[in-house]
This record gives structure tokens, sequence and C-alpha cells, in this order.
């Protein structure tokens, strides 16, 4: 499904992000090119105790290694499995890394951060840099004993003459070392030569976030620094016609109160905004103060009148008839095979289904926020931000500055899940400083974080599908509606396929005969974001449990029926050279069967459920185990069986973590999270009516079991999520003989007739 | 006016408005950002101190209700995470964005100085009053539940 490759020509945001793993290689150039560069130019000691071989590691006389981080560090572990990568090719010693978070510079490459791309973007290049290093180490020892350099090897902070068992440390080595040039090309490992890339390895950052220690961006304090709270319009796009400055600006430790102006925000996907695209901040008034109570406070008094777009009359009524409507007629085609109408007339049983889903918001545990110092015009930022460049841009834009005249030190992310991909926090500290004319940290309310989020869209979609003689699907339509995170971004005139919030691969597509995928836009006012996985976290929902129906329909057991709509494992070309391995997909299901036990029965009230994603170059399927309360109305999650293949696990104790954290994001959607809007304005304000999971819904076993491979590195942030609803209401059906088809599950659906 | 009490074993005197709440009082007043901001409403948990030996949501308790009595944070469970309930995170390797994890060890440790081998029940109800949304619910049962192991 996600992330093959994109049969539009037009190269989306939301396609990079679906599929930079498998383009992987062209993606990783800038990063290459940089550090090779970076090499070559600053080849020798940047203190005189120090080597730094690349931007990447800096070797220290006291055998210390610092390895810089490039991504942003927001739970998902590229602070441990991003240094691991170098210091595997370095074989340095593990223990003497310190991990270093990179802020923004070109000597980095690209330092966005999403789509489940930091390893797989940053993997060859970490690797090179690595080994060159060692091979510059290798390079001096052979010098040193006069040996050839085949006679000597790397390990664990030691070059070795292999023969003789000579050693010399790597600090004893680094003068000489640094009089070396590096290779572009140095020599990597064989996998069965990895030491630490595929051994379970504890993270890095552990100590400090058990101690209170790390800091987020919330944690940023400046000399002088000044609060910012914003009352950002209800309805995005209003602006402020007018507001009781004066009372509010007399209220206690209150420094100034005024009107905050939209501003236009940056993304670096490789597209540009057209007519339309509505990516902006939003506008408000500032309310800045000594301390954080001091401006929230004072915010309460805050009396604004809003001139407000014609959004202000949507509800979350108006937008799914719309949606409804749209997904009831035919729309763009979004890939077509053989003749869905002939089939579907001919077909020996028929099937059909409306599934709905809500808008979403991120919620991350640590509220928006930025800190911005403007000075002299330019702006330092201390931002949680997933694109340090784009916060950049965003920032050097609205004040009128040259990009380079912002420098962004990026903080740890309190949460990320896409929310912080958008930079409005950025450009809301920056222009709050310099009108404030000191260090401002501006800080959202975690109201202020549900109600002007970037949300996930809410989505209708109708399928049809028919079974032949044999039980067998032999057609499928899938209508879908749904406003479009593409427009919202690049404006309406991009062409119908790149709008889609559907994939045109995304199972079952290619192995049903007949199968026909179409799309409508519902518009809507409401500003839309990525959600971690994006499009896949309702549609895999949807074509999980909609395969499920079928297999009802057809009398068939669920894996079985799913492995047999896959047939053979075999390689089925997609086109731009790019395939689809059909024997991956079978044995992330057959090993998801076999853990869970699948084909043991449960008692009465009990139920399992499976269901699938593959994209961002990995591979899930998962299985559910649910027991369904009648006499209290309550369904619980007894235990979630993951297999997963991501190719080449780095931290398979990494990859673990993704995946249970993934499946509980999962949960959440399925349990308990909906946004609803209505005068144009989202309902919900904080944690008691925009619920989430807690720990007493969570279930109390996640088994996640990978597949072993030394296949290139998939992405594992977001591939663990798609699976966890569909496979819920999947075995909540077989629990219950109630199908599910909208989110979140609620009792009521399960307790009526 | 002054307010006085008592934080991590140190005397301590503020003079704030009495109506700030604990957790800026921390944060804003004395820079000790470990703990958490998150909902502001007593939902979340993120901003979990103990008073005198009690969990408590520092984001709704006013400054002035503290007075002379003992508040303990984060930073002042240990100075190095030697705490047994720090050293058990470390070895369940729990955190992951790492936001909500004070407050998670807060209540943890609270729940487990009156309850030191306590069922899932009891960690259900000292710790959904804490939200985590990376999801590391299970690693914090397990971190809790070989308590026994390690006598405080």
């Amino acid at each position: 499904m996600l992330g093959l490759v994109s049969l539009s020509s037009n190269v989306t945001r939301r396609n990079f992000l679906k599929t930079s793993a498998a383009a992987g290689a062209g993606l990783v150039l800038p990063f290459h090119l940089s550090a090779k560069r970076f090499a070559h130019a600053t080849c020798g000691s940047s203190a005189s105790n120090s080597f730094s071989p690349s931007a990447w590691l800096e070797l220290s006389t006291t055998g210390d290694v610092k390895i810089w981080c490039g991504k942003s560090e927001m739970g998902q572990g590229v602070f441990t499995a991003l240094p691991m990568i170098v210091a595997e090719e370095l074989s340095c010693d593990w223990r003497r890394v310190q991990v270093v978070q990179a802020d923004l510079d070109e000597k980095f490459g690209d330092q966005l951060t999403g789509g489940s791309g930091s390893v797989r973007t940053s993997y060859d290049s970490l690797r090179k840099a690595g080994a060159a290093a060692r091979e510059l180490l290798l390079g001096a020892a052979s010098v040193r004993w006069n040996v050839a350099r085949s006679e000597c090897h790397a390990e664990n902070g030691f070059i070795v003459h292999t023969a003789t068992q000579r050693k010399l440390t790597y600090e004893q080595l680094l003068d000489a070392a640094s009089a070396l040039q590096p290779q572009a090309n140095p020599g990597l490992k064989i996998p069965s030569e990895f030491v630490l890339v595929g051994k379970p390895t504890r993270r890095t950052d552990t100590k400090l976030k058990i101690t209170g220690a790390a800091k987020f961006g919330l944690d940023t304090r400046l000399p002088g620094m000044l609060i910012a709270s914003v009352e950002r319009s209800p309805v995005y796009g209003g602006t402020p016609l007018g507001f009781n400055a004066h009372e509010v600006k007399s209220a206690p430790h209150v420094r100034d109160v005024f009107e905050l102006e939209s501003a236009h925000l940056t993304h670096q996907f490789g597209e540009t905004s057209g007519p339309g695209s509505r990516n902006y901040s939003c506008a408000g008034v500032a309310v800045v103060a000594d301390s954080t109570w001091a401006a929230v406070q004072a915010r309460k008094l805050l009396k604004v009148e809003w001139n407000e777009p014609p959004s202000a009359s949507e509800s979350t009524l108006i937008i799914r008839e719309r949606m409804h409507h749209n997904a009831s007629e035919p729309g763009s085609v979004i890939r077509s095979d053989g003749d869905f109408d002939k089939a579907y007339a001919a077909a020996a049983k028929k099937i059909e289904a409306v599934y709905e889903l809500p808008f979403l918001a991120h919620a991350t545990m640590e509220p928006g926020n930025c800190t911005a110092h403007f000075h002299d015009g330019s702006c330092e930022l201390w931002a949680p931000t997933q694109i340090p460049g784009a916060a950049a841009e965003s920032v050097a834009s609205a004040l009128g500055i040259p990009r380079e005249r912002v420098k962004v030190h990026v903080t740890f992310i309190g949460g990320g899940f896409g929310r912080r991909l958008i930079q409005d926090y950025a450009v809301e500290a920056a222009l709050i400083s310099r009108s404030a004319g000191a260090p401002v940290q501006v800080v959202w309310s975690r109201e202020d974080d549900l109600r002007h989020d970037f949300y996930r869209p809410a989505a209708c979609h109708i399928l049809q599908a028919g079974l032949d003689e044999q039980g067998r699907l032999s057609s499928w339509r899938h209508r879908g509606s749904s406003p479009s995170i593409e427009t919202f971004y690049n404006g309406t005139g991009i062409s119908p396929g790149a709008a889609a919030q559907v994939d045109s691969l995304d199972f079952p597509a290619l192995f049903i005969p007949n199968f026909r995928l179409e799309f409508s836009v519902a518009e809507c006012g409401m500003p839309l974001g990525y959600w971690r996985s994006v499009d896949a976290s309702g549609n895999q929902f949807v074509l999980s449990s909609f395969f499920d129906e079928a297999a009802q329909a057809a009398g068939r057991d669920a894996v079985e029926f799913l492995l047999a709509a896959f047939g053979p494992a075999r390689k089925i070309p997609v086109g731009n050279g790019e395939t689809l391995d059909v024997g991956r997909r079978r044995k992330v299901v057959e090993l998801a069967a076999e853990k869970s036990a699948w084909h043991k029965s449960l008692t009465a009230g009990r139920g399992r459920g499976i269901a699938v994603a593959f994209g961002w170059g990995s591979y899930v399927a998962q299985v559910a185990e649910v027991t369904w309360d009648a006499k209290n109305g309550n369904l619980r999650i007894d235990r979630v069986v993951c297999a997963v293949d991501c190719g080449t696990a780095i931290n398979p104790l990494g990859v673990q973590a993704q995946m249970e954290g993934a499946i509980n994001f999962g949960l959440a959607q399925a349990l308990k999270s909906a946004v609803t809007i209505s005068a144009g304005r989202v309902e919900q304000s904080n944690f008691n009516d925009y619920e989430v999971l807690r720990l007493s819904d969570a279930p109390p076993v996640i088994e996640v079991h990978i597949v072993p491979s030394s296949e290139r590195p998939g992405g594992c942030g977001e591939v663990g999520v798609p699976a966890a609803a569909p496979a819920v209401a999947n075995a909540t059906f077989a629990a219950t003989g109630k199908r599910i088809r909208r989110l979140p599950i609620r009792a009521a659906d399960l307790l009526s007739g | 006016m002054a307010i006085s009490f008592t934080l991590n074993g140190k005397s301590q005197s503020v003079d704030v408005s009495p109506d700030m709440p604990l957790l800026w009082v921390l944060r804003d007043t004395l820079n000790m950002t470990g703990t958490k901001f998150g909902c502001g409403m007593a939902l979340c948990g993120a901003c979990t101190v103990h008073i005198n030996g009690e969990a408590t949501r520092s984001c709704i308790t006013p400054i002035s209700s503290v007075a002379g009595k003992k508040v303990t944070t984060i930073e002042g469970l240990s100075a190095d995470g030697s705490h047994p309930v720090q050293q058990a995170w470390m070895e369940e390797d729990v955190p992951q964005c790492g936001y909500c994890q004070s407050g998670q060890i807060m209540s943890a440790v609270a729940l487990l100085s009156k309850k030191p081998n306590p069922t899932d029940a009891d960690i259900d109800d000292a710790m959904s009053g804490n939200i985590c949304r990376c999801g590391t619910y299970q690693r914090i049962r397990k971190a809790i539940h070989p308590w026994q192991l390690f006598p405080l």
C-alpha cells in the first residue's frame, strides 16, 4: 500500500512522506554530498585535543566519541539508532559515545524528521561517515607499524594488527589520522560483520528523561525572557476586528498586548504552494507578560471581536453529509483495473458498506511552544520542530529578513506525530519577540493545542465488493471522500491524483482483477495536517475492515482469505523500477497468525482480528484479541501481537518500542479520540473531552516479533499505527457479531440491536 | 508576600501571587523545568510532584496552599537517576519522547511507597491519570511490577 512508488508524476509532499524510503538512495544525496564536502573542508583538528573527520563525529584524545544527530529526537529513538550506524562502521566503543543534537546547519544535509525517514535517508551517509573515519585510523596505524593496511582491522576503539595482535587506541592515532585525506567512498562492512547494528540497545537519552534534565522546547530559559500567550481566531482564517487592549495591559506583570497577524508558512517537501494554499499561522492577539501564569491570567480578561470566514457556518454534520454525498457518486478515478461494473453485476455474492472517520488532533504531550530572540535584524530560535529548515524559512519570510539570519537550535520534542512539521509556533514566537523587543517564549495551552491543530482529515468511504462462485474476491470498488491535505498546502490547482487522500497501491489494489478506486475532495475550512501514518491511519481501518467483511461473506478464515488473495511469494513490478514483495507480506501475516495462536479457539465474548499495513519500506501484520463484557458495556483489549519486517532493524529494542507506541497510538484512534466542529469551531478543549489512551485502556500485552532481515532498513515510526484499529474492529466483530464501521468504537454501537 | 515551603529537602521562599500554581513557581520562578506542563487542569499528570508524600498535580495547586509543606520534584528524587524507580525505568528503557515521564515516575514512586507490591488494579488506579501519547504504558507496568525485587 503506502510507500512503494507514486504513480503520479507530481511528487507531492504526501507522496514524499510516504515514498521516501523506497526512494532511499535518491533522497540521501544532499546529505552525502554535504558530509563529503565537510570532510574535506575540515579535515584536521577542530581543537587541539580532538579530530573531526566529518560533520558527524569528533574523536577526542580522552577516548570519547561525539556523534551528532541530524534529526529531531521526538521519542522515536534517532538519538540511539542514528549514532549506532556511525559507531558500527567506526568500530568504536559504544560506551564512549556521546550524542549531540545538531542545530540547523547545511552541513547536516536534510534535517527533516518525518515520513518515517530518519534511518532510511541517513543510513548510507552515516555509514560512510563512520567508515571514512575508521579508514583514516587504519591508514595511520599501518604507517605507524609500517605494514599493509589490509593487515589491520578496527575493533571496539582499537586498531589491531591482526597477525601480531598489536593494538593502538583511536586516541593514539588521532594526530596521524588527521593528516590523511578521507576517502569519498570508503569500504563498508557486510551485514555479517555488524556487532552493534542489529543488537538490542538501550536508548542514549533515558537518563536525561528520568531525571527531568532533558531540555524540551518549553524548558528553554533565557535571561530577560518574557512569556506570550496568544488568543487565536476560533475559526481558522479569521482576523481580530478589535479587542480591549487597554484593560488587559493594565493586568499585573503584563508587558504588552497586540495583534498578531497571520503569516504564510513554508514547508520543505519539494513542492511549492499554489493558488488557494491555506498554510498559514492563525491570526490573533498576543499577551506578553513576565511569567506564564501572568500571561494566562491576563488573557482571560481579553475580549476579541473576530472577522470570521465563511467556514464559521461549518459543522461536523455538514462536512459529514458533504463527504457522504461525494462518496455516493462517481469521483476522480485513481485506479481502475479490469471492469468493475461488469464483474460486480455478475458476482455470486455482493457486499456494500459505508465507513466513517473523524477529524483527529495530534495532542502531543508537550504543548506547542517556541522561544525566539529577535535582535539586530537576526532571529535565534529554540524550537521543538520536525523541520528546522522550514522554521527558519517561515520565520525569515514573516520577519522579512534573509534566511541566513535565522539560527535554529533544535530541542528535544515532547511528541511530534506530524504536528511539528508545521511551523506556526516558530513564526508566532519570532513576530512577538520583535514586537516585544525581548526574548519571548510563546506557550500554547492544551486548549490552544486542541483547537488550533492541523487536523487529520475526517473521511467517508463507500465500498462494494463481489465474490465469484468460488468465494474469491472478483470485484472491488472504493469511493472515498475527504478534505484534502494536499490542496490545503498546495492549492486547488493540483491534479486529482495528487489531491486524493487514498493511494493507488494500497492493498487490495493489484490483487483483485476488477478494481476501481475513486476519490472526491470534500472542501472544508479546517486546517489539515500530517498525523502519524497520514491517510493510512484511516484508510487502513476501512480497507482491512472491509476485507474482513469479504472474508466473512465468503465464509472463509480471515488469515486464509488474506493469504489466498496475496497468492504465492513473488515480486510484482509497480512501475519506476519498483516492485511489490508479496513474500514479505505473506511472512508477516503468517508470523502474526502463528505467534497469536490464530487458529486456537476463544471462549464466548472474546475474539481475534487481523489487519495489515505496508509502507515506508516496512511490512506489518497485527492480531488483536478482545473481550466484550456485554453486562458492563465494556470492550477490553487483551493482547496485540505484531509481526514487523522493517528490513535491517538497526536497534531491535527501538523497533519494538516504536511498534508498541504506534499500536497504543492507533488504539487511541480506535477507542477514544474524535474532533468535532460546531460553527466552524473545534468543540474539544482538553483531555476531558478529547480523550486519548490511558494506562487502564492499554492492553496488558503487546508482543512484537521482528522478521530477521538484511534488506535495506525500512521506516518504523508510522507503519505500526494503521493496523491497530482495524485489528481491534475485526476482533470486536468476532467477539460480538457487530461490525464497526466508524471510529472511535462506541459502546452504544455494540449494545444496539 | 513571601511563601515558604520545603523543596527537595531545602527551605525555599518565593514572593509571588498566592494563586500562582506550584507548577509555574517551579518552572518560571525557580527555573526547575523537570516538572512539566501538559494540560493545566489535572487531566494528564505531567506536572505530578509530591506534597507531603502525596502525588499531587502541581498545575492546579496554588502556591499559597503549599506553605509550610514538603514538596518533592523529579529533581529531588535523586541527583543522578539512582532512585530505584528511576533505575527500573532505565532497566525497562521506558521513555520515548520522555515529556510525561517525570510525572509518571513521581506517580509511581508515590504508589510504591504506599504499596510496594501493587496489583494490576492498583497500578491502573494510581497511573491512569498520567497520559503518555508515545504509548509506553506496557513498559511502565513492567517497570512498576518487579518492584518487590528492589526494596525501598
